[in-house]
């Protein structure tokens, strides 16, 4: 499959992900080059000599994860630009996840902007935490991004339009915000069943199907939850809504 | 006329590396360049350059052009550089015409190496001539030599390494890229390039190929098909997408008009990118003195075409009677630098291509 | 369009100068490619083909295809993909193959 549509898929990633343990150890290397190609600079680059060397220069590079302290020094030297350090050790709720960028304008430190996946399709809302940029780095520079913990292994890229901010409708049907949506978590509603009762959201005609996910993906940014663990919405009718200031109560589509 | 004992034409990373290692010897070598610079593909060039340390793997190409230009300069005593100039015509006998600011000049070398590279081959589809169709390399040219942008957004036909690379620059450069259309099945260029562009959000569409171009006066759009396991369109299959441009990258031939006119015996060689000329392994063709290096000798790459270069350097100025203590060193290092490079997956079709003209 | 931030490239540009194309006044810089300066102003169509007329823009930009050809300063033939621009060209789209008008 990767090789028809360049996008790794699970088996490919498979023994590039760094056990639990070594995750919970603070930051790592890890490596997304599967193909044989006459390419050797990660180990090369490697001061720490944690990418194994190698026997010819096709070989696909092997990281001995225990000998890799996430500095970073590889990313910026692989022409493949198939590098990332992850840190999971970041937050309780976020890891870090940090790509090389090499487009203009860069973006600011403790701003956000989108995180996208290896499609490019976006997947969160990511907080820049820092942009490294030094002269050793010789135009590619580095950036961390914050991204929910368990969207460290799906985060790839970003993008610098922030298409979660406050502003950005979540529930296009019921007109939930993306503001109000944080704002409802803020005050304790900590479950997709509590804000779709409060808020409607996913009681439109689209019956969730625009907004489920985008609701998942923000409560596990602002709570930490894993998406993997929340339960599943239930479809009850809808219960009395209760209207926030700036909805605008529809008519009851179902 | 002008006499010479080396004269090496084409100033990419082959004739560059070969002047090096040449006037390194002591070589009095001409190196004729039809461009304004030195440098060849590599002045293109903004990604980072895989390989290993030896031939400069992860400095971008750019900066390899300026790497080598250095180096020859340690060596100005021994070489004359031509600029802006190109070999028109080539004869039996060896000696060549070269035409610089409108003059003709008439060079007589002892031996030449002609490292001249490839050009871009083409593909035929109803209005295939429509402004805002145009070769990868122009591409290139235009916004990374020129600082201008081709267009607002571009269609790249081919996902070899050159078109996911453009395409990747084209993004750098602030154009937007739409998709990344190949006819064959699978994506041909390395797969971190493809995995790159796809992080961006452009698609890739492998098993497809261009059906139409629409446009009065200049592109506008372009129909899409896709193709079966024959490769043949699917009827109904067609789709459109809106651009002003449209970047041709289907691969490259070599550029072997030279090696024709001097009677070299060529063959016709598909793995490396067509007719090829008939070498020996220190790279001299089926004419005594006449040595050949970099893509024009079979496409692959800017860091075999380094090698390729210096090994013909070396081999041509020791038949020329130069020596060094460590010739065969180098010499040894050269053919296990491009015995490397070529082991891998990629490397395959190019040995089986080379086994095929190299006596 | 020209680019103008670039993440890995500076351009040096050099002297900006006048030229005029088809009895219009425009911008440059000296040096460029003439095709160059044309297409950053936004004119992709530099001719019509001899015998179908088709609208004819650049393709190769190094010099090999002769898609480019235009009259220059009176000269016609020119490749203006690989010709430098200078103060006070004047540039015209080519009739025909080539014979002055
Ligand atoms: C988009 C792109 C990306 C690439 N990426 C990589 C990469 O990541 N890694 C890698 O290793 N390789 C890469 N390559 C390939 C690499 O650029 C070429 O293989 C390499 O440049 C070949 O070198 P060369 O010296 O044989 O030819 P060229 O670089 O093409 O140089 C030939 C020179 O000869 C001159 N010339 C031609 N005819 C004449 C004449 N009659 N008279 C005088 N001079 C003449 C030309 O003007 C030119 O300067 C890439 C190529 C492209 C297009
Ligand atoms: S992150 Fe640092 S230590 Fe780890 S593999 Fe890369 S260069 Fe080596
Ligand atoms: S440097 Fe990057 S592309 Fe090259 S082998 Fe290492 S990981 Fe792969
Ligand atoms: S565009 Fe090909 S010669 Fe000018």
């Amino acid at each position: 499959m990767l090789e028809k549509t360049g996008v790794a898929t699970e088996q490919d990633l498979k023994n590039s992900i760094p056990s639990k343990e070594r995750l919970a150890k603070g930051p790592v290397a890890v490596i997304e080059c599967f193909q044989r190609i006459p390419c050797n600079p990660c180990h090369t680059s490697c001061k720490r000599g944690a990418i194994q060397p190698f026997a010819d220069i096709n070989d696909v590079p092997v990281i001995n994860v225990e000998m890799c302290n996430g500095c970073g020094v590889c990313v910026s030297n692989c022409p493949g630009l198939s590098i990332v350090i992850i840190d999971e050790t970041y937050s309780e709720q976020e890891a870090l996840v940090k790509i090389p960028y090499e487009f203009l304008p860069l973006p600011e430190e403790g701003s956000f902007v989108t995180g996208l996946d290896r499609e490019g399709k976006p997947v969160c809302r990511a907080k820049v935490v820092k942009v490294l940029n030094t002269k050793a780095m010789d135009r590619t520079p580095l950036v961390s991004l914050a991204v929910p913990k368990d969207l460290s292994m799906t985060v790839r890229f970003m993008k610098l339009n922030d298409i979660y901010s406050d502003n950005t409708f979540v529930c296009r049907c019921e007109e939930l915000t993306m503001g109000e949506l944080r704002e409802l978590i803020r005050k304790g509603y900590n479950t997709v069943d509590e804000i779709k009762r409060i808020s409607r959201a996913g009681m439109g005609p689209c019956q969730g199907r625009t907004c489920r996910q985008l609701i998942m993906q923000e409560l596990a940014a602002s709570t930490g939850s894993k998406m993997a663990d929340m339960p599943m919405t239930t479809f009850r009718p809808p219960v009395k809504p209760i209207k926030l200031g700036t909805i605008a109560g529809g008519a009851d589509h179902e | 006329m002008r006499t010479t004992e080396l004269a090496i034409i084409g100033g990419g990373p082959a004739g560059l590396s070969a002047a090096i290692s040449a006037a390194s010897l002591g070589t009095k070598v001409t190196l004729i360049n039809r461009d304004d610079d030195l440098g060849g593909q590599l002045i293109k060039q903004t990604h980072m350059f895989f390989g290993s340390q030896k031939q400069y793997a992860s400095i971008r190409g750019i900066d390899i052009a300026g790497i080598l230009i250095k180096e020859l300069e340690k060596y100005q005593d021994n070489i004359e550089i031509m600029n802006d100039a190109t070999v028109i015509s080539m004869y039996e006998d060896g000696v060549f015409s070269v035409v610089q600011n409108e003059k003709y000049i008439k060079i007589k070398p002892q031996s030449t190496i002609i490292a001249t590279g490839a050009s871009e081959k083409f593909l035929t589809f109803p209005n295939n001539d429509l402004p805002g169709i145009y070769g990868a390399g122009a591409v290139q040219t235009l916004m990374n030599v020129h600082g201008v942008a081709p267009g607002k957004s571009v269609v790249m036909i081919g996902a070899g390494n050159i078109g996911l690379i453009v395409s990747y620059q084209l993004m750098q450069a602030g154009i937007q890229v739409k998709a990344i259309v190949d006819a064959s099945p699978k994506i041909g260029g390395y797969l971190v390039h493809a995995s790159k562009i796809r992080r961006m959000g452009i698609p890739i569409y492998t098993s497809h190929s261009i059906k139409y171009a629409h446009g009065t006066d200049h592109l506008e759009k372009v129909t899409l098909s896709r193709l079966d396991e024959k490769w043949q369109q699917i009827p109904g299959s067609e789709f459109d997408i809106e651009t002003d441009v449209l970047c041709i990258s289907v691969g490259l031939s070599p550029l072997t008009e030279l090696l024709w006119q001097q009677g070299c015996e060529m063959r016709f060689v598909p793995e490396l990118g067509g007719h090829v000329p008939v070498r020996n392994e220190n790279l001299e063709t089926s004419i005594k003195g006449v040595y050949v290096a970099g893509d024009v000798a079979g496409v692959e790459e800017a860091s075999s075409a380094m090698v390729e270069g210096r090994l013909a350097g070396l081999n041509a100025a020791e038949a020329l009677g130069h020596t060094s203590r460590d010739l065969e060193d180098k010499r040894k290092d050269c053919v296990e630098q491009l015995n490397s490079l070529r082991s891998g997956h990629v490397g395959e079709k190019i040995l089986s291509g080379l086994s095929k003209v190299t006596v | 369009m020209r680019i103008e931030e670039h993440p890995i490239l500076s351009f040096d540009k050099g002297r900006k100068v006048n030229f005029i194309f088809d009895g219009k006044a425009y911008e440059g810089y000296e040096g460029e490619p003439i095709a160059a300066a044309l297409h950053a102003a936004g004119i992709l169509v530099l001719g019509h083909s001899h015998n179908k007329q088709r609208p004819r823009g650049f393709y190769c930009a190094i010099g090999n295809c002769s898609s480019c050809l235009m009259v220059v300063n009176g000269q016609p033939n020119v490749r203006v993909c690989t010709e430098k621009l200078q103060e006070g060209m004047v540039v015209e789209t080519q009739v025909g193959k080539g014979d002055l008008r």
